[in-house]
């Protein structure tokens, strides 16, 4: 069995340290992912290793293991926030699970949620709306109108699931404060899914087109920067085109993984690159959409 | 005589959900369906689709349900689809729609008495969308008179509104839709 030691900071930048450990895909072994010593996980990073198993067991691979984490702070929290709920159903647990029944933390305005269907988008919205807007207007000075997009953009992330994985997928949403990284809170929406990812997705359609340099990136550009879809309908492609204009009036971020690739849209407040390629594997694709508290001179 | 077709009550027959949201594209194809069954049935000239109530409209649910409708409907000879109870919940969606797809609507968004134009238009349309809202029906002589332009300007300006179905023409003549 391969171990594979969960960063003790699971977030979109460390997943490739993960996505190192687990080498080759499929595994020719099964796997243990040992959380013990992680102190923090992101909605992106809990979402992630949902879809690293569901992955697996959609791959009639072995049951994945995961070791919780050691600290009863970070196992309640991850309890709180949905994540072993969702876990249980791909993952052999091994170690103390936190007690049932409690609220979501404060900060978790949309525990781990499972997108298999259009109904459970509409129940993600309408989730949001309830608990979301005080939260973002009080604490990230988000005017109605950027609340009001930021559940658009929710719902259109959701839906690539619906749309194009072809398979289910995980979607979680939490406030947190960026002191080290930006100096301000951010809310993050994290929607990850085990499905045939961009690349596969657009092949048939635009492989030929882009010739050589076809492969993840250049699928994730057409997608995100280009809205092309794999569908005819010049309705299509939206969604993604939707979600960059919002951001775009809000200083906020896309990054987008899928296979070996990262392709972000990233404002001049962060420091990420534009695209990423030659990553190690992870199954499915990855999507996180981050929009800053608002600054006084800028409402 | 206008169809009136009011979409919350028809959203919450077509999609079992507690919600008012107006969200997803099958949502929408699922809308715009029994929408175009309902001005298949009856014989108005004018549709007006009625937004009170819906509380978010996404992208993907205002291409089926606004875009696409304008487009089968633009098929068609005479037949005008103009919007209503639109606020903010619904106005990004549905300019970008209409944005991508080249079209315009008149919708009388929450607050406001008078219409407006969503979607692309010239500034000419939309000043001459206001002015025969306000003036009633009349020729192209009336609105150059009214806002001091050429005849030739005025003339383009009605037809491009005609051409787009805000406005209803005939022998010459322009009048604004009924809207309420």
């Amino acid at each position: 069995m391969r171990v594979i030691t969960v960063p003790t900071s699971l977030d979109d930048r460390t997943l490739d340290t993960l996505a190192q450990g687990i080498g080759e895909w499929p595994p020719t072994e099964g796997i243990l992912l040992d959380a013990r010593a992680t102190h923090w996980a992101s909605p992106y990073g809990l979402t992630a290793v949902l879809t690293l198993g569901q992955a697996m067991a959609e791959a009639k691979l072995p049951t994945p293991r995961l070791t919780i984490p050691d600290s009863e702070e970070v196992r309640s929290y991850w309890g709180r926030a949905g994540f072993f709920l969702a876990a249980a159903e791909c993952f052999e647990l091994v170690g103390k699970l936190p007690r049932k029944n409690s609220d979501a933390p404060s900060d978790v305005l949309l525990p781990v949620t499972p997108v298999r269907a259009a109904e459970d988008v509409h129940h993600v919205v309408g989730r949001i709306q309830e608990r979301a807007q005080r939260i973002l207007s009080s604490e990230l000075n988000l005017e109605p109108k950027a609340t009001l997009g930021f559940a658009m953009a929710l719902s259109e992330a959701c839906q690539n699931i619906v749309e194009h994985a072809g398979t289910g997928g995980w979607v979680a949403v939490q406030t947190y404060n960026w002191r080290k990284r930006l100096g301000r809170k951010v809310v993050v929406i994290a929607v990850s899914d085990s499905g045939v990812g961009f690349r596969r997705s657009l092949e048939p359609t635009e492989a030929k087109k882009v010739g050589d340099r076809w492969g993840d990136g250049a699928a994730l550009e057409l997608a995100l920067l280009h809205n092309v879809s794999r569908f005819r309908d010049p309705g299509r492609g939206q969604g993604l085109a939707g979600i960059r204009r919002y951001l775009g009036r809000w200083q906020g971020k896309i990054s987008v993984r899928s296979g070996t690739a990262r392709l972000a849209v990233v404002p001049p407040w962060d420091d990420d690159v534009p695209l990423a390629e030659h990553l190690p594997f992870f199954p499915g694709s990855q999507v996180q959409i981050t929009i800053p508290a608002q600054e006084a001179v800028t409402r | 005589m206008m169809q009136r077709i009011d979409l919350a009550p028809l959203l919450r027959e077509t999609v079992a959900t507690p919600y008012s949201d107006m969200v997803t594209r099958s949502t929408g194809a699922a809308l715009r369906d029994r929408i175009e069954q309902t001005i298949a049935g009856a014989s108005h000239r004018t549709t007006q689709l009625d937004f009170t109530a819906v509380g978010l409209l996404d992208f993907s649910c205002a291409d089926e349900v606004v875009a696409k409708l304008l487009l089968r409907v633009a098929a068609e000879d005479e037949h005008y689809v103009v919007l209503s109870g639109i606020t903010d919940s619904h106005l990004d969606a549905i300019d970008h729609v209409l944005e991508r797809h080249g079209l315009s609507v008149a919708a009388l968004t929450e607050g406001e008495a008078a219409p407006r134009v969503l979607g692309v238009v010239t500034p000419d349309a939309v000043t001459a969308f206001q002015t025969i809202q306000r003036l009633g029906a009349g020729d192209a002589n009336r609105l150059a008179d009214a806002l001091t332009w050429t005849v030739e300007r005025a003339a383009d300006a009605l037809q491009s509104l005609a051409l787009r179905r805000l406005i209803q023409a005939a022998g010459g003549t322009y009048r604004p839709l009924t809207l309420s």
